[in-house]
C-alpha cells in the first residue's frame, strides 16, 4: 500500500491564510488522484495554524522563520514522523504532498523575500517564490534524518503558483505516484 | 480581510472514514460534496504514544478553529480525543457515526450556519 502524506489544506481549505481559500473545504484535485490509485491519506498538521491562528495573512520564510516557529515545526514534525516511520516500518510506500510557494509547507518552491516586512501582494505580485523548501518540510528532513529514514518523494499541490495548471498538477501528482502500487 | 471560498465547517474525522474499507463510508468525499473541512484523527491501530501526539495537534487546531466560531463535528469516534480537546478547553462536538453517504451528506448540510460564518459576511465576488 502506499501512504500520502498530505499537507493539511488539502482536506481542509478553511486552514488557509486569510483569502487564501480556493474552495470551501477539500480540495479535491489532489484526493482524486490519490483515491484513484488506491492510496491511503495521512494529513499533516497544518504548522501555521496553531502558531499563527487564522487571522494571519500570506507571508515569506524570512517572517515565519523564527527560533519559536521552528521548535513548533520541530515538535509537529516529530508527530509526523512517527507514523512516517511506523508505514515505513510496515514496508509501505510514501509519498509527500506539499504546498508549492508555501513558507511552511513548499517542498520544491517556497517563498523568500528577506526586505519583506507587511503584507506580501499577493496573489498578484510574485517574486517572492523561490526554489526550496519550507520551514516545517526542512524540520520534518531533519527528523527524519536523525531517525535513519530517507525522505520521501514529494509533489506540491500549485494552486498558488502562477500559471496554475490543474492538469500538469494532477500529472505531477500521478507521476510521483507511479511504479509504485496503492 | 476579505472572504474567500472557505465554508466555515470543519469535521474531526476518524480514520476509518478518510480511508474508508471498499463499501465504507468515504467521509472525504461527503465532505467535498457538503463543503466541509476535514481533519483527521489518527488510525485505532497506531500506538498510544503516536496517537497522543497527533491527538494533541488536532486538539491545539480543533481549538482555533472554535475559538473563531467555525463549527466543529466529530464523524465517528477515537480513544483519547475527548481527552485531548478537554485540556484545551474545548468539549466533543456534535457527532454522528454514519450509517451512509447520504446519511452522512444529510447530516453535514443539516447544521446550522457557523457563527464565523454569520460574522464574516457575504462571500466576495
Amino acid at each position: 500500500m502506499g501512504v500520502a502524506f498530505v499537507a493539511h489544506c488539502v482536506l481542509n481549505q478553511n486552514s488557509k491564510v486569510g483569502d487564501g481559500a480556493i474552495c470551501a473545504g477539500v480540495y479535491s484535485p489532489i484526493i482524486d488522484v490519490l483515491r484513484e490509485k488506491g492510496w491511503r491519506i495521512e494529513q499533516m498538521p497544518c504548522p501555521e495554524l496553531a502558531f499563527a491562528g487564522l487571522n494571519r495573512f500570506w507571508a515569506v520564510r524570512e517572517q515565519y522563520d523564527t527560533a519559536a516557529y521552528r521548535r513548533h515545526c520541530a515538535r509537529l514534525a516529530t508527530a509526523v514522523a512517527d507514523v512516517v516511520a511506523l508505514r515505513v516500518e510496515r514496508g509501505e510506500d510514501v509519498v509527500l504532498i506539499g504546498v508549492e510557494g508555501s513558507p511552511s509547507m513548499g517542498v520544491t518552491i517556497t517563498s523568500s523575500d528577506p526586505q519583506r516586512g507587511g503584507r506580501p501582494e499577493w496573489p498578484d505580485g510574485t517574486p517572492e517564490h523561490v526554489s526550496g523548501e519550507g520551514i516545517f518540510v526542512e524540520e520534518l528532513r531533519r527528523e527524519l534524518s536523525n531517525r535513519g529514514i530517507g525522505f520521501p518523494k514529494v509533489v506540491g499541490q500549485t494552486n498558488a503558483i502562477p500559471g496554475h495548471d490543474e492538469a500538469a498538477q494532477r500529472a505531477a501528482v500521478e507521476s510521483a505516484l507511479s511504479g509504485i502500487d496503492g | 480581510m476579505k472572504r474567500d471560498d472557505r465554508s466555515f465547517r470543519v469535521a474531526l474525522v476518524a480514520d476509518q472514514y478518510v480511508n474508508p474499507q471498499p463499501g465504507g463510508v468515504d467521509a472525504v468525499a461527503a465532505a467535498a460534496q457538503a463543503g466541509w473541512g476535514v481533519i483527521q484523527l489518527p488510525a485505532d491501530d497506531y500506538p498510544a504514544a503516536v496517537a497522543r501526539r497527533l491527538l494533541f495537534e488536532v486538539a491545539e487546531q480543533a481549538e482555533e478553529f472554535a475559538r473563531h466560531g467555525y463549527d466543529l463535528v466529530l464523524v465517528g469516534r477515537r480513544n483519547g480525543l475527548a481527552s485531548a480537546l478537554g485540556r484545551v478547553g474545548i468539549g466533543l462536538p456534535d457527532r454522528i457515526t454514519p450509517e451512509s453517504f447520504v446519511a452522512l451528506v444529510e447530516f453535514l448540510s443539516g447544521r446550522p450556519s457557523p457563527e464565523a460564518l454569520r460574522m464574516a459576511g457575504p462571500a466576495a465576488g
